[in-house]
């Protein structure tokens, strides 16, 4: 029977070992906050010229980047296994009382409250700092996000059953933040993506993301506009899962790093 | 509490490929005794304690710990299982008491009762000045006693330590030792996984001698050196061993060659004159009294070296 107590117990530990090491995080939330300042301005045009006069750029770039820095939830799911191996601590977190889905539900909690937290305050910093107008109803993101972060964090546990070394897994987390950015029109307005990118979008999280983003934040819609995207993107999480279920072993020896 | 041995394990099999690990183990150890797991490296070892851990499933056998069953319910055979790898895993950034707070808490430890195990086992392994220093901060024996330390800090009934003392120092070594022998005397049943055949000796342990996956000898320490141990005459020479002392029953073994004998004086005695020129040549006369290392020669026909992988062949004197 599961525990939600040694869940708790495993979240705790989980918490604390990223407050130990911050930085990853902090390059979560930074990075994209950075590049945002950057890519500002040169994202207006595009805007304009899609038919939103008003547009000041921040309306593409700052939901484009938290979406696409959201991936690096990929990399921090797939660290928190691979280093367990590294540290060879997995054995004995595996001879302990907590059970496997206790260990990857407790894993995976701490990953999805920090993809949600991370968009909260980047997109709070694109309305304090990049004048981001929000011209729908912003509790309406809540439930796409949420469902962007669940799909990514179980996106990584794919990966990481995927792969049997912690280069493998950075690789596919770079290659895919990269990749299903563009494709996804996190880095430029979906519109103006070549036809062969906007036929293969919809394969990735990231442009269920955005699509629902856009959405809420320039067509100025509510839930209505996140209804499909959020279905979407559990659909994907669900995919990941059954993924995940079919190719983890826990039993399987993997490479750290090194 | 089961009423029954703490372990008991029956036919236990596993092969890795072609290789096989564990040809059919049968081990049974009661509260409050020591089981020493004595084999050199590759002899299945580590494999036969990691499946008792119910980390590794077996390919045959079943495991009972507190009368449960470790393949079908491991995670609630887990709460009587103390378990030490081989290699020593401690959080690096996390202080000494952060990461034994945490594995308490996985057993279910909570409040004064967590503080207490934490304390104590602390106090036992000497830690207690480390407690609030980073993994990544300690020495490498101070990572070993915490790493026992874990596997303690919830009392279990059956504590497996695989090779808990390797690359540990000296006090490292000697406060793990102690421990053990408190943990049996307050009722645990302890396997103790290791190559060194002296630990086995100052531990007083039962003994399961393990070799190419099989356990070759079992008993207590006196029955098994009673039964298979004995004294002998090694002559250790400057070049090959002279024809002259390979005597009936001698095995060679390189530049060496061990005679066994109940009397090694009277033997040396009657070989030495035999040698001839070659006593030029003799460079060490040697008397091996009833030990560990003579039980394993005489089940194996080979000479114990804890760090050779099992399978080295000492050629033998028909």
């Amino acid at each position: 029977m599961i525990s939600f107590r040694r869940i708790g117990v495993i979240v705790a530990h989980e918490m604390r070992l990223a407050r130990r090491d911050p930085l990853p995080i902090m390059v979560l939330i930074v990075f994209p906050v950075i590049t945002i300042a950057f890519l500002k301005p040169a994202l207006r045009p595009a805007l304009v010229q899609n038919g939103y006069p008003h547009a000041n750029g921040a309306e593409q770039v700052v939901p484009g980047q938290a979406a696409m820095s959201a991936f690096f939830l990929v990399t921090l799911i797939t660290f928190s296994f691979f280093a367990e191996h590294a540290w060879a601590t997995w054995d004995r977190l595996r001879a302990s009382p907590a059970t496997s889905l206790e260990i990857v539900v407790g894993k995976t909690v701490p990953r999805v409250v920090i993809g949600i937290a991370q968009f909260a305050l980047i997109l709070g910093a694109g309305v304090a700092i990049f004048g981001l107008h929000i011209r729908g109803d912003a509790a309406a993101l809540i439930p796409l996000v949420i469902a962007f972060s669940v799909c990514l964090v179980l996106l990584g546990v794919a990966v990481t059953a995927l792969c049997r070394t912690a280069q493998q897994a950075n690789s596919f987390s770079y290659l895919g933040m990269v990749l299903f950015g563009a494709i996804g029109g996190a880095f430029v307005p979906f519109s103006v993506l070549p036809g062969w990118a906007r036929a293969i979008a919809p394969v990735t999280p990231t442009y269920w993301a955005m699509r629902g983003l856009r959405s809420v934040i320039l067509d100025g819609r509510g839930i209505g506009g996140v209804v499909a995207p959020t279905v979407m993107l559990l659909a994907m999480a669900a995919l990941f899962t059954v993924v995940a279920l079919r190719r983890l072993r826990f039993d399987e020896t993997k490479v750290g790093w090194g | 509490m089961s009423p029954g041995p703490t372990l008991v394990a029956e036919g236990v099999r596993k092969a890795y490929g072609a290789t096989v690990a564990l040809a059919g183990v049968d081990l049974t150890v009661e509260a409050g005794t020591i089981l020493g797991l004595l084999g050199p490296n590759g002899a299945g070892k580590t494999t036969l304690v990691s499946i008792v851990a119910g980390i590794r499933r077996a390919d045959g056998g079943r495991v009972h710990v507190a009368g449960i069953d470790v393949a079908r319910e491991p995670d609630r055979a887990h709460r009587f299982i103390g378990y030490a790898p081989q290699d020593t895993g401690i959080y690096p950034t996390l202080t000494v008491r952060e990461n034994l707070r945490f594995f308490a808490g996985l057993a279910g430890l909570r409040g004064g009762e967590q503080r207490d195990r934490i304390d104590a086992v602390g106090d036992a392994l000497g830690l207690t000045a480390l407690f609030d220093r980073r993994g990544a901060q300690i020495s490498g024996g101070e990572r070993r006693r915490l790493h026992t330390a874990i596997a303690l800090v919830h009392r279990p009934q059956l504590v497996l330590l695989d090779e808990p003392t390797t690359g540990a120092d000296v006090r490292t070594r000697g406060e793990i030792l102690a421990l053990v022998r408190s943990l049996a005397e307050s009722g645990s049943a302890v396997v103790y996984s290791t190559h060194y055949l002296h630990e086995i000796e100052e531990l007083s342990a039962t003994v399961a001698f393990i070799d190419h996956g099989r356990i070759v000898a079992s008993g207590s320490l006196a029955s098994l050196v009673e039964r298979f141990g004995s004294s002998a005459l090694v002559l250790r020479f400057d070049g090959s061993v002279p024809a002259a002392a390979r005597v009936d029953g001698a095995v060679v073994d390189g530049q060496s060659v061990r005679v066994p004998t109940p009397d090694p004086a009277g033997t040396a005695a009657r070989l030495l004159p035999r040698l001839g020129h070659h006593t030029a040549g003799l460079l060490a006369i040697e008397v091996e009294r009833p030990s560990l290392e003579s039980v394993f020669l005489t089940v194996t026909g080979r000479r114990y070296e804890a760090g050779v992988p099992s399978g080295a062949v000492a050629e033998a004197v028909a």
